[in-house]
């Protein structure tokens, strides 16, 4: 009997892994390693998110599915751009309450998903973390109990475990054998608080690729279930090592979503049925390469 | 504003910045390159240890910033936040007010924002640092408030807390302090005013009868900054 291999199209996966109402993880942190390909696919397919779960900083992963008005509420400790300014569909639907925020911080983002990933029912928190406005911002996901070692009371996070989680990173085999060639983010402890995961990778590599680099790999198969094979899937965020983030791109983006974000939706993501397609779309090879050729140090 | 961040830095120390954070990126290089070679900076979500920054990248997860020591995963550099192994914690936030507490949430009531901010990332843990610095890119009665509406970092507030709180303030007019806990006015930049400083300030700064002008940049300084920052994503990041 063959050995399955993973790798499948990204509607395929979308409909066989992201169920409608589903708690949904994203991965990439900031403008970096968010996968965009699957993002995009979720937004066609309109699958409503229950739940989104992000790392400490999300970005367009959050933001592109909360203007698609797909995302009932999320679990937030940062959502924005940086250097270029405020997350406009984020911050458009929290404030007119069609987004519920559940109000968290970075603890939380690693701490739950920690938890999540060691069957833990709850995560502790260090003292200190329980003197900010986030615990009594949201009262549903941190708690008070007594430590049952010193009696005294400590600040407790749910632990999170996503129904699917959507990760990117550079390299795969077919059966899921991963590497991050850059940062890792909370990348790997949302792969194993999930369910189900959905990598989307640059490359997919051999098998004797992951064999002569055991100790490099940091995602072993057995916790993937479907890989996407999309070269430039994190566009317009950057994939570590591969290429950086597209400004120009942002920037139209931010636009799109202070103005009429359904015009941006037209164009890249209903309008669009491949990830060929789209990278016609956002400028070909010519953009592509702007966005390879820099100054790199190492 | 980057050398008076630099100069606040000491040799030995362990830094941590977190989110649109050119300006304390290049602070504490210059600090490495100068006073401070044994200090070591982490560049929060990338997990990066003592970055090159060959060049200074505008976003606090750029691939660029893996010309590292070390790249220490997420969850990792959280452990060191929580030990607490964190000498000096860079600080900021959409309102800060006169006792050091930054605020990421959002202005207005709760359930109500009229300003929905992004959130509070890792502020909740200037709890744990032993001290930290607050930078901001701007200066005026919007974002320098009597009191914070959220607190997600907390800065000298009733409760007691492991850090000794916020150290210095350093915005695009001046250089401040904390004297008995409340925000004092150390050093003014060059052509700023004290008029010009509490006209922007939302609250009654301590304004000692000394007040000096912020050292400007040596040629030492000047040179690093110019050859890390070619692009100048500091000056950009400064409104």
């Amino acid at each position: 009997m063959a050995r399955e291999e993973k790798v499948i199209g990204v509607d395929e996966a979308v409909e066989r892994f992201v169920q409608d109402g589903c708690v949904l993880g994203v991965g990439g942190m900031h403008m970096h390693n968010n996968a965009m390909a699957v993002i995009r696919e979720i937004i066609r397919q309109k699958k409503r998110i229950k739940r989104l779960v992000t790392s400490p900083s999300a970005c367009t992963n959050a933001d592109m599915l909360i203007g698609a008005g797909l995302v009932e509420e999320i679990y937030c400790s940062y959502v924005g751009f940086e250097h270029l300014g405020l997350a406009l569909n984020f911050r458009k639907f929290a404030e007119s309450g069609q987004l519920r925020v559940r109000e968290c911080d970075e603890a939380f983002s690693v701490y739950s998903l920690r938890g999540g990933a060691s069957s833990l029912p709850f995560h502790p928190l260090p003292k200190g973390l329980e003197t900010t406005s986030v615990p009594k911002l949201n009262q549903e996901d941190y708690k008070v109990t007594k430590d049952p070692f010193t009696g005294e009371d400590v600040l407790c996070v749910r632990s999170v475990q996503p129904d699917v989680s959507i990760v990117h990173c550079q390299k795969a085999d077919a059966y899921g054998n991963a590497i991050f060639e850059g940062s890792k983010f909370t990348d790997f402890d949302m792969i194993k608080a999930s369910d189900k995961v959905i990598l989307q990778v640059e490359e997919v590599v051999p098998n004797e690729y992951v064999l002569q680099k055991s100790h490099r790999i940091d995602v072993p198969g057995m916790l993937v279930d479907a890989i996407i094979d999309a070269p430039f899937g994190c566009h317009p965020t950057a994939s570590h090592k591969y290429y950086t983030y597209d400004e120009d791109h942002l920037k139209e983006y931010l636009k799109a979503s202070k103005e009429d974000f359904s015009v941006y939706l037209d164009k890249y993501v209903y309008g669009i049925k491949t990830n060929e397609d789209y990278l016609e779309v956002i400028g070909g090879r010519e953009k592509a390469t702007q966005l390879m050729e820099r100054d790199i140090p190492w | 504003m980057v050398t008076a961040l630099a100069r606040g830095l000491k040799d030995k120390e362990v830094v941590i910045m977190g989110a649109f954070s050119a300006l304390p990126m290049l602070a504490s290089r210059v600090a490495q390159l100068t006073h401070a070679p044994n200090l070591t900076f982490i560049c929060g979500g990338s997990g990066a240890v003592n970055p090159v920054l060959e060049p200074l990248p505008y976003s606090s997860c750029d691939d660029r910033l893996l010309k590292a020591e070390c790249i220490y995963p997420l969850p990792d550099v959280i452990d060191l936040e929580a030990r607490p192994e964190i000498d000096v914690f860079f600080a900021g936030g959409l309102q800060i007010d006169a006792k050091g507490s930054c605020n990421l949430v959002g202005i207005g009531e709760p359930g109500q924002l009229k300003l929905r901010g992004p959130g509070s990332v890792g502020l909740p843990f200037l709890s744990r640092a032993r001290r930290f610095i607050i930078y901001s890119m701007a200066h005026n009665t919007r974002n320098f408030v009597p009191e914070v509406d959220f607190i997600s970092g907390p800065g000298f507030i009733d409760q007691e807390v492991l850090s000794s709180g916020p150290s210095m303030v350093v915005t695009p007019l001046c250089v401040m302090d904390f004297e008995n806990k409340k925000m004092r006015l150390k050093s003014l930049h060059p052509r700023v005013t004290v008029e010009m400083v509490t006209e922007n300030t939302g609250f009654d700064l301590i304004i000692p009868s000394d007040v000096g002008e912020t050292p400007l940049p040596t040629q030492e300084e000047l040179m690093h900054m110019r050859r890390i920052d070619p692009m100048g994503a500091a000056r950009d990041s400064v409104q």
